[in-house]
């Protein structure tokens, strides 16, 4: 069986501990966890594949994409608090636009039960999007083609 | 008028007899007359409590009695929205103390036109004076849903005017008067402290009946599905299916037992729920938080048997992952509809409707008053309470005709809403009242959300739903429009 390359999205560790140890079988796993590190990573090699993690929460605000500002006057009535923790709790969804801008097309899943019109929205913004409600290894390596 | 009255009482005080009962009445009604002034709740028990036989207490009844009709047609009026309210609500205030059976009344009245801040003064009022029973708590989560924090704004003292002073006081029955009311004071400080500490309920029946703490309860519930039973618990359901090898366990081993103790994480997010909402929740009072405090517990015990392996730890293990799994179902099946209401034709025509069958901007004659749902056939729903938005889209709209009424004809309203997509895939619902007023609208206001200036109440409303409220330029006819913004709620989101 072919390995296929996977990158990992995440402010953590442990979506990369978990491909490692159940998604091995199917892929070599690297991982980023900023916009700025996996354009980085796209330099170094275009992956086959990307797992992204939804949640940046423990990212520093320097790393995240969107204007915190722009966020809080639009969206939470001048409340930047409010906006940092928007911009972390949506961060993977805004750091897959930054890799689809640079040229990465490649399927990308996330560990999130998405309601079906949000994920419709995700596929119309960033194409090849898939979400697993759990972190279970066969359906994400079936979304990731690679079962 | 009131001091006329006041002397009235005290010319019938000076008529009764000078004997040991006539110098109680005189205490009693020097009491009670003091309540009054100072606008306590308990004014009205006390006048009703002197006696009959006396002349000052048939004095006391008798003006009782003559205010009472006075309210009872101030109340009905506020409620049509008639200005003579305000004429019959006087007159009752200029007699006697209101019977605080008319708050809830009162201030739902107030509520309906709009007086939000009347609303819950009255409120607060009502409750004070019949803090148990059906009716309070239907007050209470009227009150929750109007602004809990305005509760406290308000001093009882600034609601009735000032009578002329009581004559003749002795400044022992003040001592002791004093020392009596700092006794009823401690104990009914400690009594409420105590009670404020253990009434907390259960996380149900907070959700179902404190909407306004929704955004914190959904941000604290989703922090402990996400950080503890997903990616702590919930990620180790491969590696107990079938019989792991020793990569899975080492991973098993540190998805459980690495970091942070499991047990510190559970407690640490229900302290997260204390801290963030008070006393009011008590998630012991909840079976599957007490079962999945077991399960959490539970599996912290089993950290050596499953660091050998062991089938009968596994085991376990499997039926503490279940028990979670399962709150963590629950959880998400109590965040989610609670709270639905969709932003339809029906709802911007009711809100119009409601707006123009007032007193006020009713009468305001416009070329105009456009209405426009949203595009497209899907509906389009916020986790917002109707009522509440209905109340903040009420306030927007009667601000805006009635800033446009200052204007010289044709004067415009337009209310509508409009669907926006986000780089995130979310999708920002924008309800938009435009109007052809020049008078500006300062955002900084807004951003204020201080009740006392302008829209800052329906700011701080919106705010707490996790809204946004601006305002920016529109197309003509139109001058400006205020937005009220929320994020979409999809059809099957919890």
């Amino acid at each position: 069986m072919t390995r296929r390359d996977l990158l990992v999205l995440e402010d953590g560790h442990e979506y990369q501990e978990f491909a490692e140890a159940f998604l091995g079988a199917h892929f070599d796993v690297r991982a980023a966890h900023s916009a700025q590190e996996a354009l980085r990573q796209l330099e170094a090699a275009m992956p086959d594949a990307l797992l992204v993690d939804l949640r940046f929460e423990r990212a520093p605000v320097g790393t995240l994409v969107g204007d915190v500002d722009a966020t809080a006057r639009r969206r939470f009535a001048g409340d930047t608090h409010r906006a940092i923790r928007h911009l972390k709790e949506q961060q993977g969804t805004l750091v897959l636009g930054v890799l689809r801008e640079a040229g990465c097309a490649a399927p990308a899943v996330f560990v999130h039960d998405f309601p079906a019109r949000r994920l419709e929205n995700l596929r119309r913004l960033y194409g090849d999007v898939h979400a697993v409600p759990g972190f279970d290894a066969r359906a994400i390596a079936r979304a990731l083609g690679a079962s | 008028m009131r001091w006329l009255l006041a002397l009235g009482l005290a010319a019938a005080l000076a008529c009764d007899d000078g004997g040991e009962h006539g110098v109680d009445t005189r205490a009693q009604w020097e009491r009670a007359e003091e309540a009054w002034e100072r606008g306590e709740v308990g004014a009205y028990a006390m006048w009703k409590e002197l006696d009959t036989d006396t002349s000052i207490g048939r004095e006391a009844h008798r003006r009782l009695a003559e205010a009472d009709p006075h309210y009872r047609e101030g109340v009905e009026l506020l409620r049509e929205g008639d200005p003579d309210a305000r004429h019959a609500l006087a007159a009752g205030i200029a007699l006697a103390p209101m019977d605080p059976s008319f708050y809830l009344a009162l201030a739902r009245a107030c509520r309906d036109q709009g007086l939000s801040l009347r609303a819950a003064e009255y409120y607060t009022k009502f409750l004070t004076a019949f803090p148990e029973g059906e009716r309070a708590e239907e007050a209470r989560v009227e009150l929750r849903r109007l602004d809990p924090q305005l509760a406290g704004l308000f001093d009882q003292r600034t609601l009735l005017p000032r009578a002329p002073t009581a004559p003749d006081r002795s400044p022992w029955l003040l001592i002791v008067a004093g020392v009596f009311l700092g006794g009823v004071l401690t104990l009914t400080t400690q009594t409420v402290a105590r009670f404020q500490r253990t009434r907390g309920v259960s996380l149900e029946r907070l959700v179902a009946a404190s909407p306004e703490f929704h955004p914190a309860i959904a941000y604290l519930v989703g922090s402990l599905r996400h950080e503890l039973l997903k990616h702590r618990i919930g990620a180790a359901a491969d590696a107990i299916a079938g019989a792991p090898d020793e990569e899975r366990l080492a991973f098993l081993r540190k998805r459980l037992y690495g970091g942070q103790p499991l047990v510190d994480a559970w407690e640490a997010h229900l302290s997260a729920f204390e801290r963030a909402l008070g006393h009011r929740v008590d998630l012991h009072r909840d079976r599957s938080f007490r079962r999945a405090g077991r399960a959490i517990r539970r599996i912290a015990r089993l950290e050596e048997g499953i660091g050998a392996g062991q089938p009968a730890a596994l085991s376990a293990l499997a039926e503490a992952h279940r028990t979670l799994m399962a709150l963590d179902r629950e959880l998400a099946g109590l965040i989610g509809a609670l709270i639905r209401t969709e932003v339809d034709r029906s709802l911007l025509e009711e809100i119009a409707k409601e707006v123009r069958s007032e007193h006020s901007a009713g009468r305001v004659e416009l070329a105009s008053l456009a209405i426009e749902p949203p595009a497209g056939a899907e509906a389009v729903a916020l986790d917002v309470f109707r009522v509440d938005l209905v109340l903040i889209l009420k306030n927007v709209l009667r601000n805006a005709i009635l800033a446009v009424a200052e204007d010289e004809p044709p004067r415009h309203v337009r209310l509508d809403a409009v669907v926006e997509l986000e780089a995130t895939g979310e999708e920002t619902v924008r309800i938009r009242v435009h109007d052809s007023s020049a008078k500006t609208l300062d955002p900084e206001i807004l951003f204020d959300r201080r009740v006392d200036r302008g829209l800052g109440l329906v700011a701080a409303a919106v705010h707490r739903y996790g809204g946004t409220i601006d305002v920016e330029p529109a197309e003509a006819p139109y001058e400006k429009r205020v937005v009220v913004a929320f994020f979409r709620t999809f059809a099957e989101e919890s």
